[in-house]
């Protein structure tokens, strides 16, 4: 059923991130390479949640707290292993292990769209809490002190993998770029696949997919489980990359920006999230440059025009003008004078 | 009225309430395999109701559901599914986004290989006798159309028990009569019930009619006879039309 141009389209989304790829640690300096790092961690973060609401129908308030576990098992597992390969592996298993048992208590327990909103942000909240009240020596989990509000430091840099050596800056931009191309491709694939069809078809009628007899709390439960398996490996890729991880990560600030981000670019697209991060956070820091106006003033004057301009995100209005255009030129030519 | 042996399908002292309200009250109802039988009844009189707990929608509050010899009650949608009973809802419930095509291939999906489904959905689409919409979106179908698609997609899961509720409904002539004709050509091979209001329709398509009427089954009989009973009259019309007529 899929459409002749799709597979060409993610292939052009997919060959120019592997352009930017390729090229970026080459032409930009340290401080854009590191701050494109971040963007590419973010970047899957948001995917995380585009594609559970996006294609499963899921909104999780607070898909902070996978962000926050996955950083905080990352920064553990690798302090006391002094490996991040395996860690950042087990890390993965660990979140969507997680995401599974609390996956299991919300859709097995029918909870509603809204209570399961509310039951996510929750989570991620007392997950906050719990984490910040770790301040003293005892809670340490083998070489690694929790740290409290203070967080844990010195988390080793990503190595290559299987070897000791730390990457260099452009060689972990490089591999999260990488990382996330694999997602990118990887959630296309399973956006397509019988499995994913029926997790839209859940989406858009879910009384219908189960009157057709089809088990949604299963389909939810594993489209719920692979986003937090994202958030934890965006939340490792994070601690790693500023070699430093607090209780922040599962703050609601950070539920809500990546809720905002894939509102910004649009749900029900993967690239749309990632031209949010994109977008949003380049005119944060760009705002923050200015002094003239709190920046967070006009970022929230900015949403409110996304909102009100293009309701349906980013990517999908301008994919919309894009067609309209296109259209537009061809018409005349079409029903053209002799 | 109690559970006939050899019965597909047998419920007994089905009750469903919601806080004060009963809107199935102990209701003992039984149907052979390959029979098709009309349900009727005022608005709010459980017919709907019936249908959801059949189908695990509702978990009735009490009472048995027995299936080919097998309790359902209270057992989730899925699983009364995947064993053999197919419902299309009074509203067409449909994917708005999908083609008709698409809608039936999903349905045929979940039993079968890509190939198979493709075969089946084309199948069902022309027994329904729609095949020049199969390519057009739901959305933009006329409510007739929309009633047929959902029951090509019911039939495309091959259920054993079929339950059309209100399927006549927004048809009118030819349409309605094609309907007819695709519904008595189910029944023998397809157990079937059939909830509907349009006494021509019920009439060109079953010969048993039970009446609901406040939750409970009222009377239970052939067509014709239904049809002059005088309090089935009252239950539908009221006591002053009747007493006009």
């Amino acid at each position: 059923m899929a459409a002749p141009g799709y597979w060409r389209g993610v292939a052009l989304v997919a060959a120019v991130f592997l352009a930017i790829l390729l090229f970026v640690p080459a032409w930009f300096d340290l401080f854009e390479v590191l701050q494109m790092t971040q963007y590419v961690v973010l970047a899957l973060y948001a995917l995380s949640l585009a594609y559970i609401w996006g294609f499963g129908g899921i909104v999780s308030f607070g898909q902070a707290g996978f962000f926050g576990l996955g950083g905080y098992a990352f920064a553990v597992l690798s302090i006391n292993m002094g490996d991040t390969t395996v860690p950042f592996l087990l890390t993965i298993a660990l979140c969507f292990a997680f995401a599974a048992v609390l996956g299991y208590f919300m859709f097995y327990g029918r909870l509603s769209d809204v209570y399961l909103g509310v039951v996510t942000l929750v989570v991620a909240l007392i997950m906050w809490k719990l984490i910040s009240h770790t301040a003293g020596p005892e809670y340490a989990i083998g070489k690694a002190r929790l740290g409290g509000f203070n967080g844990i430091p010195s988390i080793p840099i990503m190595r290559v993998p299987f070897t000791d050596r730390e990457m260099d800056p452009g060689e972990m931009f490089q591999y999260f770029m990488g990382l996330l191309i694999f997602v990118y491709l990887l959630l296309h694939v399973l956006i397509r696949s019988k499995f994913g069809r029926i997790a839209i078809s859940i989406r858009e009628n879910e009384v219908r997919t189960g009157l057709l007899g089809y088990d949604i709390r299963r389909y939810k439960l594993l489209v719920f489980s692979i986003g937090g398996a994202l958030g934890g490996a965006s939340g490792a890729m994070w601690a790693t990359y500023q070699t430093f991880i607090d209780p922040n990560a599962f703050s609601l600030e950070m539920s809500a920006k990546c809720l905002i981000w894939v509102m910004a670019g649009g749900v029900g697209t993967l690239v749309g999230p990632i031209v949010g991060v994109v977008a949003l956070q380049y005119l944060s820091l760009k705002l923050g440059e200015t002094a003239f106006i709190n920046n967070l003033v006009i970022l929230g004057i900015v949403l409110v025009l996304l909102v009100l301009l293009m309701p349906r995100g980013i990517v999908p209005t301008l994919h919309d003008w894009l067609r309209k255009g296109i259209a537009l030129v061809r018409q005349p030519s079409r029903g053209g004078a002799p | 009225m109690s559970a006939a042996p050899g019965s597909i399908l047998a419920t007994s002292s089905l009750t469903m309430r919601f806080g004060g309200v009963v809107a199935v009250d102990n209701v003992d109802f039984s149907l052979a395999p390959g029979e098709l039988r009309c349900l009727i009844g005022p608005n709010g009189a459980g017919k709907s109701t019936f249908f959801k707990c059949l189908t695990g929608q509702l978990r009735p509050s009490s009472g048995s559901i027995l299936f080919d010899g097998e309790e359902i009650g209270g057992r989730h949608t899925h699983e009364i599914v995947a064993r053999g009973i197919g419902i299309k809802t009074q509203v067409p419930n449909l994917f708005e986004g999908l083609s008709a095509y698409e809608n039936v291939n999903l349905a045929a999906s979940r039993r079968n290989r890509a190939d198979r489904a493709a075969e089946i959905a084309a199948e069902m689409l022309e027994l329904m006798q729609i095949p020049e919409i199969a390519g057009e979106a739901v959305g933009t179908l006329a409510h007739g159309q929309r009633q047929l698609v959902e029951l090509a997609m019911v039939l495309a899961g091959r259920p054993r028990l079929v339950l059309l509720d209100e399927p006549a409904a927004g048809m009118a002539g030819e349409e309605r009569a094609r309907l007819a004709g695709v519904v008595r050509s189910l029944a023998g091979d397809n157990t079937l019930i059939v909830v509907e209001h349009d006494m021509d329709f019920i009439k060109d398509i079953a010969s048993t009619v039970t009446v609901f009427h406040r939750g409970r089954i009222f009377i239970e009989g052939h067509v014709e006879e239904i049809m002059a009973h005088s309090e089935v009259q009252e239950i539908y019309l009221g006591k002053e039309a009747n007493a006009a007529a």
